[in-house]
């Protein structure tokens, strides 16, 4: 009998501590749930655009690539060879790979010699929705 | 302070505006500035007066912030709030607009010519610097595009004799740009100041560099070879730090390739020249004020810029619109 009692005042005695356990476990995996779709909606965006960006620089290159090809002009040699080199850099991109630490870096370089191309083609770089610029103001 | 600094003139160059940058050309007869009116006007010495010879006016659609004299003083390239940096061609006594390099996203900070005057550097807010091919028929190509620097890229300047190009940005940072394999890469980063990098000049010898900041110091950098048997690259480590001088923002620092003076223009309004004690060692020098005019202008000082033949005269302008013309005598 003695154990019995025992057991009662024991479960009234831990029943706060349980409920909190319990409620603990509860809120963590609500929060681990919550958290793993909010992660994986801002990844899926941010993989989304990035994608649409470089996928958008392959397009724009190997399009201009063909049109220079036909033209035998001395003035395409030099945006061939850095259309190349662009099309090079989209090829080791490491589009697969989110975690890899060269990727801010060569998504740096990709967008710096896309501008140089459209410099020497003497096109806009004013791609709306596919090239991102930053905004106002300066001194 | 033995040393004078003597007001020759005070010329009324951009009137009820800012005067952002006065450049002379390289024999020194002639001195281009811009400003806020977004207009360029050229000045040279008539009999004892300095008299406005041209005004460029119809270049850009805002703020003029730079402007550069090609080595050979035939071309002259102005940078622009409005994104774009105009090639002009001198012609007779006038100037027409040759060509507009595009390309920057937004405002260009600065624009200037290699010792060659086959290349030109550009940077601007969007964090980039570009480097320019000129050929034989006026041709600007576009030979690359820097992307070293995190924040607005404030001014560019060519090491006097090679092909190396140093940067000063909002980062706080210097970069030391050299071409490799076609393209221009960052060799080598001067970190050290604790704010933006206003400004950067080469020593005559460009063996050193003299870079103005925002926080009110002036640094020299000196160049270092690596050890024997060390891949690394050639370093640069700073060998001198003026502080306590300036009670502003130090905008802009003119290193004479005549008499290697140090001049600075600062947000004080004042205008200051500083000598390096020659008896000094070289890994450590000891850089002294010389001369100081403390209200030299009635607001900011923006640029300063030695005569290239004259030793001794300075060129300075601010933003109340005025470009002064001093006179700089050492007693020894």
């Amino acid at each position: 009998m003695a154990c019995v009692e025992d057991d009662l005042f024991g479960t009234i005695f831990m029943a706060d501590d349980r409920y909190h356990i319990h409620g603990y476990d509860e809120g963590f995996e609500e929060g681990k749930r919550q958290g793993w779709h909010e992660g994986r909606n801002h990844g899926r965006i941010h993989g989304g655009k990035l994608s649409a960006e470089v996928s958008f620089y392959r397009g724009f290159a190997l399009t201009w690539k063909y049109l220079l090809q036909m033209n035998m002009d001395s003035k395409a040699r030099k945006p061939l060879k850095i259309l190349e080199a662009l099309t090079g850099m989209i090829q080791t991109f490491p589009l697969e790979d989110p975690q890899n630490q060269e990727l801010e870096e060569n998504m740096k370089q990709i967008r710096a010699k896309f501008r140089q191309v459209c410099s020497l083609l003497h096109i806009s770089t004013d791609f709306n929705g596919y090239v991102n610029s930053p905004g106002q103001l300066s001194f | 302070m033995k040393d004078t600094l003597d007001l020759l003139h005070r010329l009324s160059a951009h009137p009820d505006s800012r005067c952002w940058y006065v450049a002379w050309n390289a024999k020194g007869t002639l001195l281009a500035s811009c400003g806020g009116d977004r207009a360029i006007r050229i000045w040279g010495k008539e009999g004892e007066s300095w008299e406005c010879k041209c005004v460029l006016s119809d270049g850009h659609q805002r703020t003029v912030r730079k402007v550069a004299w090609s080595p050979c003083g035939n071309y002259l390239a102005s940078a622009s709030f409005d994104a774009t940096t105009s090639i002009w061609k001198r012609k007779d006594d006038d100037f027409e607009c040759l060509t507009v390099l595009e390309g920057h996203e937004n405002e260009v900070k600065c624009v200037a010519w290699s010792p060659s005057g086959n290349l030109l550097a550009t940077c601007s807010r969007d964090k980039t610097v570009w480097v320019w091919e000129v050929d034989e028929e006026d041709e600007y190509e576009c030979v690359s595009v820097v992307n070293s620097h995190t924040q607005d890229v404030k001014h560019v300047a060519w090491h006097p004799t090679m092909e190396l190009l140093a940067s000063a940005s909002y980062d706080n940072k210097v970069c030391i740009h050299k071409e490799e394999d076609d393209d221009w890469e960052c060799r080598a980063t001067l970190e050290g100041h604790t704010s933006t990098v206003w400004s950067v000049t080469f020593d005559p010898t460009g063996q050193r560099l003299a870079s103005c900041s925002d926080d009110r110091t002036v640094k020299i950098w000196k160049e270092s070879q690596p050890e024997e048997g060390s891949s690394s690259d050639v370093s640069w480590k700073c060998v001198c730090t003026l502080s306590g001088f300036h009670g502003r923002t130090v905008y802009d620092v003119a290193w004479c390739r005549l008499t290697s003076a140090l001049a600075t223009a600062c947000g004080d309004d004042g205008v200051r020249v500083f000598k390096e004690d020659a008896t000094s060692d070289p890994e450590q020098p000891i850089f002294s004020m010389s001369a100081h005019v403390p209200k030299a202008h009635n607001q900011d000082v923006n640029c300063v810029a030695w005569n290239p033949k004259v030793a001794g005269l300075l060129a300075s302008c601010s933003d109340d619109g005025d470009i002064c013309l001093w006179s700089y005598k050492s007693e020894d």
